[in-house]
């Protein structure tokens, strides 16, 4: 892996992205069982098969290009709210991706943007047992390793760190949006199905930007 | 899982092929499993549009025809479609007396809709939007937005539907809509929960003998759970609390809509719907119009839906306008 991610790179980081998220679907359903209908899993896994199929689809000649597909196949998806929310960071991202590769700043300046992307399509904050549960400490993380000079596979690594732990913090909260919140207080004591998604994408950016393709 | 079904992932598709043949002379699949008229209504009326996850046959596409809907854009199980379909939609639609985008309120249909709206914006589309959200069971008045949107949705298809055959104008059609919408309230009960037809895994809870009121169109779990009751004491807990809602008062009238969501029979429906005129004759509320049937189903749930809608003259007037769909045809 080099100082900065390139296309190749980003490319096989999608991919191992859609590979997590597709083996975790049983899991990811199973979390939405407790407070929504339980298909968080089923949804999630057609997303990525549309981002696999826009990848083999079509060769995208840039990185913002590549985050643009993706969004695009994620939105397209007909993924309930998990499909808009999850295409615009994708899409987002890619409108915060300048250049042709993505150092550990560049990488943090996209995710930042995918970040406010998909504030901008919900109410919901940090702390109401969402996605935001994890994508948050992620994009913290990542700015905050990137502002200390590390190198964009360490920055990628302490975000998916961060993605992981906030999804398991997340069990301890109580939700206050999407089906679950009608459950209240037992709501607490599982992770957010769409915190455990964000964890499984980036711990599949990570695994796919250590591999050398 | 009990159910005739082949491969999951082809749900969808599947049940909308059905769906096209069975009722060949009022719809027809077109695009991206977009559902149309099967003769569409000339381009100076205003056309009526709405989305919305599938496993609720006949909503939302059984609703499209002759006096209320134009295209319908049906997504997968219980989720909303994706903004690129809903868009594809609204072009389809496009015309110069304009589209009414009518939206349920849940979050997915929300945020694919206001993404489609955006971009259609940009596009030079002519639509404007209107959001049901009269489940009394979350939020209130003051808060709307937590209100889901049920089975009242097909009041305003109905009534925006009548006021755009007619020849009213976008803003009139909505002013409609909007009205019908500020006077409707439901609230559901279920006894009994749906099994997810892709997932083969209950989408609820409930303990036999027990029936929770508020509980969402897809299950979610809502208020709590208490002895099952008779459907006279059922409906006279539901017709109070929709009356104060809509603070429905003595010489008023209203349209009462039972909505069976899949397993109750109509026998308890009609049951149930006999004593919502009486429990609202005894407020002095006159019941000016009656359905009973499912209209907006969850699978094989078991419970219904109970929607008030105060009703005035205009409205019992484009109530009583004909209209021809799958799932209701009013001569």
């Amino acid at each position: 892996m080099p100082r900065a991610i390139g296309r190749e790179d980003l490319e096989r980081m999608l991919r191992s992205a859609a590979r997590q998220v597709l083996e975790g679907r049983a899991e990811l359903s199973r979390l939405d069982s407790f407070g929504g209908d339980g298909d968080h899993g089923t949804t999630m896994a057609r997303a990525m098969q549309s981002v696999l199929a826009a990848l083999d689809a079509a060769p995208a000649a840039g990185v913002n290009d590549l985050l643009r597909s993706a969004g695009w196949a994620i939105m397209g998806c007909d993924g309930g709210a998990a499909g808009p929310l999850f295409g615009s960071f994708f899409l987002a991202c890619a409108e915060g991706a300048a250049g042709e590769t993505l150092d550990a700043a560049a990488l943090a300046r996209a995710c930042e943007a995918g970040l406010a992307g998909v504030k901008k399509n919900t109410r919901a904050r940090l702390g109401d047992k969402t996605l935001l549960d994890a994508l948050e400490p992620a994009v913290s993380a990542l700015r905050a390793a990137a502002d200390s000079g590390t190198e964009v596979l360490a920055a990628l690594e302490r975000a998916a760190g961060a993605a992981a732990e906030g999804a398991r913090a997340s069990a301890r909260l109580r939700a206050r949006f999407g089906r679950a919140k009608n459950l209240g207080e037992r709501s607490v004591g599982q992770p957010d199905p769409g915190a455990a998604s964000v964890a499984l994408i980036f711990r599949g950016f990570l695994l796919g930007g250590q591999s050398d393709g | 899982m009990n159910k005739f079904l082949n491969d999951p992932a082809h749900l969808v598709p599947e049940l909308l092929e059905g769906f096209a043949l069975a009722h060949a002379g009022t719809v027809r699949l077109t695009g991206s499993r977009l559902v149309t008229r099967a003769r569409g209504k000339p381009a100076d009326k205003v056309a009526l549009v709405t989305l919305g996850g599938s496993g609720h046959e006949p909503a939302l596409s059984g609703y499209v025809g002759e006096g209320m809907l134009d295209v319908s854009v049906p997504g997968e199980i219980f989720a909303a479609p994706g903004p690129p379909r809903v868009l594809e939609a609204l072009r389809l639609a496009n015309r110069p007396a304009g589209v009414l985008l009518v939206v349920l309120n849940h979050e997915g249909d929300v945020l694919s809709s206001n993404v489609a709206l955006e971009l259609a914006q940009k596009e030079g589309l002519k639509v404007r939007s209107v959001l049901t959200r009269e489940d009394i069971s979350a939020g209130t008045r003051a808060d709307p937005a937590e209100r889901r949107g049920l089975v009242g949705c097909l009041l305003v298809f109905k009534m925006a539907g009548a006021a755009a055959e007619a020849g009213r104008s976008l803003e009139q059609c909505l002013e409609v809509a909007e009205g019908v919408e500020r006077n409707m309230a439901t609230l559901a009960v279920a006894v009994s929960p749906a099994t997810h037809p892709a997932t083969g895994q209950p989408i609820s809870t409930l303990a036999a003998g027990e029936m929770v009121i508020g509980m969402g169109q897809h299950g979610e779990a809502g208020g709590g759970s208490r002895r099952l009751l008779s459907a006279d004491e059922t409906a006279d807990i539901m017709v109070e609390a929709l009356v104060q809602d809509l603070g429905l008062a003595s010489g008023e009238e209203a349209l009462a809509l039972v909505n069976g969501a899949g397993a109750t029979t109509l026998m308890e429906q009609y049951i149930v719907l006999r004593r919502v005129r009486r429990s609202l004759e005894e407020r002095g509320i006159r019941l000016a119009r009656a359905l009973a049937g499912s209209f907006l189903t969850v699978q094989e749930m078991g419970g219904f839906q109970l929607c008030l809608c105060r009703m005035n003259r205009e409205r019992l007037a484009l109530w009583d306008a004909p209209c021809h769909t799958p799932a209701l045809s009013i001569r």
